[in-house]
């Protein structure tokens, strides 16, 4: 147990590094040009390396930045990636942010990120988290917040003072009990840290006339969504913990506490939610990041976000999401209430080809075969050209 | 040590990297038929592959021309409802798929690629041309795939056959860098799956 939770505790320690060490090694694609950024804005200069030290961190950061522009996983979209851009633009200021440079990347977990060279990284994972314009200005406002205040730069100083000490201890004998204070004492230094960011980011959403109280919101997403998990895993939620998919940020009870009191203190606009906007910009991507929560072998979280998507109504996108999840997992009664869906999307007038194959697939397995094959038959004829056809014409019985 | 060899092995497997595995490595003879995990699933190597002693998973093995993270084939051999595909590294956080009663030969592909996804914890994976194939001796399922990792830059394709026989998984996958070594080393690679046997 103890050797354990010091390994926890390390990998901790290393997720906190990661503002610097780690963004060093993601962030990058080159974002077409801040459309929302008026040549007359003055733009603020960005903080310039003052040391030795700061710039050999900035020569790595760069090296980094040069690999995630080449990274397969940024996203290229210049629509998603203008709007991200014109949300972070309204609401940290035009003039600054000009000095961000954004990168959208392909994963499906929870998480951005900032480097104290201006490199901002915003998974796909968290824009499928976020559920309207408010929630992403709150995340991106906190991120933010922690590059200007240089937050990174500090914990980088205060680890590197710190492991010297600690290097010298375990000299001593005494090193493995030295290495835990040493960790706790980063923990509470970088939840300081969480916590200024955090109120920085409301308080900058109220001057852009967002609705504040979305940002709490956003964290209490987070703790359903953990809490779907473990139901379905029969675990324990990990909603107040660290580590994870959330580990440097950890969705406490305590966090949306002092949200939310904060948001009553400075409320904004209370209709700026911007629900609809970021549903439009969003709609394009949405059906490939839905699509990567289902391969994810995460049943609970994925129907936690697809029904919460729903919210505004079923289309039939989501109807094949939520079909195509009850299909993959195949417990009891799964096949029926996939077919259900799949046959809800068609009912509603849904084109989307992959319907009929998931229910023609899941009928095939409920011994209906008929109508299985039948449904095989129809994707085949819509979706002509489809990679697994060979496979599926087996399947509807040779015919093709 | 076994185990750090373990961890090393079982990362080097699904991120496809240095292949500096602690464990030993003994070459496959070519033209005789080698036995995978001591089953009777067998193939036959047209030339000389470089087996790694040690298994990812008790019912895996994994061969190399150059390398793991150059090309690296992938041997499962009889695994049973309720078994991942790989060696699950943390399985509270990210438990593995797990091979399924009802399993078909059309789910194999999905079951593959959700393995695939959760162990390299990436989005940027593509399935591609699934068909019936004769697998083994009898009714299988080959499929291509394409995918990226974060932070790093290569891309990677690869190639599978697998077959189900009574409820059981046999499968063989080849994967390398899409630059040169896919191309290169794909039909030696598609040969051995030929030459499978049950």
């Amino acid at each position: 147990m103890l050797i354990k939770r010091l390994v926890a505790g390390l990998v901790s320690a290393a997720l906190l590094v990661q503002p610097v060490a780690a963004q060093v090694s993601a962030p990058a694609a080159p974002v077409s040009g801040p459309a929302t950024t008026p040549a007359s804005v003055a733009v603020e200069p960005a903080y310039v390396p003052q040391d030795k030290m700061e710039r050999g961190l900035w020569m790595q950061m760069d090296d980094a930045e040069r690999e995630l522009k080449r990274s397969p996983l940024v996203i290229r979209d210049p629509h998603l990636n203008a709007y991200v851009r014109s949300v972070l633009c309204k609401t940290v200021g035009a003039g600054k942010c000009a000095q961000v440079r954004l990168y959208l990347v392909r994963t499906p977990d929870f998480n951005a990120s900032m480097a104290p060279n201006g490199v901002m990284q915003v998974w796909s994972g968290l824009l499928l988290r976020t559920q309207n314009e408010a929630q992403l200005a709150a995340v991106l406002g906190h991120e933010y917040i922690h590059y200007e205040n240089r937050h990174s730069l500090k914990l980088f100083r205060d680890i590197k003072s710190k492991s010297a000490s600690a290097a010298w201890l375990a000299f001593t004998g005494i090193g493995l009990i030295a290495s835990f204070g040493l960790l706790a004492d980063l923990s509470k230094f970088s939840r300081e840290m969480e916590r200024e960011a955090d109120m920085g980011g409301v308080a900058l959403m109220a001057k852009a006339g967002y609705d504040t109280r979305e940002a709490s919101k956003v964290w209490q997403q987070l703790r359903e969504e953990m809490d779907a998990t473990a139901a379905i895993r029969l675990t324990k939620s990990k909603k107040d913990k660290s580590g994870g998919m959330f580990a440097s940020h950890p969705p406490t009870a305590e966090r949306v506490a002092y949200l939310s009191a904060a948001a009553a203190e400075q409320p904004g606009d209370p209709a700026g939610s911007g629900a609809a906007s970021y549903a439009a910009a969003m709609a394009n991507d949405w059906p490939a990041f839905v699509d990567d929560q289902l391969k994810n072998n995460d049943f609970g979280s994925a129907e936690y976000l697809i029904t919460s998507m729903a919210k505004a109504g079923w289309s039939d996108r989501l109807l094949y999401a939520r079909g195509e999840l009850y299909r993959r997992r195949a417990g009891d009664g799964d096949l029926d209430k996939a077919a259900g869906y799949f046959s809800e999307a068609i009912g509603a007038g849904g084109v989307l080809p992959e319907l009929w194959r998931g229910r023609g697939l899941a009928l095939l397995k409920l011994g209906r075969s008929e109508a299985g094959k039948a449904d095989l038959n129809e994707y085949l004829k819509r979706a002509p050209g489809a990679s697994d056809k060979a496979m599926i014409a087996m399947m509807a019985g040779g015919s093709s | 040590m076994k185990k750090i060899t373990g961890i090393a092995l079982a990362l080097a497997l699904v991120t496809v990297p240095t292949g500096q595995a602690l464990a030993g490595w003994k070459l496959v003879s070519p033209a005789k038929s080698t036995a995978i995990g001591k089953s009777t699933f067998s193939v036959t190597a047209g030339e000389e592959w470089n087996r790694n002693t040690y298994r990812p998973i008790k019912k895996a093995e994994l061969w190399t021309l150059d390398g793991l993270g150059l090309n690296e084939l992938y041997f499962v051999t009889g695994l049973i409802a309720g078994e991942p595909l790989y060696r699950e590294l943390d399985k509270k956080n990210k438990p593995l798929p797990k091979l399924g009663k009802a399993m078909q030969l059309t789910d194999i592909p999905d079951f593959f690629e959700s393995s695939q996804r959760v162990a390299l914890n990436t989005s940027l994976f593509q399935l591609s041309g699934t068909e019936p194939v004769k697998f083994a001796g009898g009714d299988g399922v080959r499929f291509t795939y394409e995918y990226a990792v974060q932070g790093n830059p290569m891309k990677y394709k690869g190639v599978a056959q697998a077959s189900l026989v009574k409820g059981q998984l046999y499968l063989i996958s080849f994967t390398a860098p899409a630059i040169h070594f896919y191309d290169r080393d794909r039909a030696r690679a598609e040969a051995i799956m030929a030459s499978a046997k049950l």
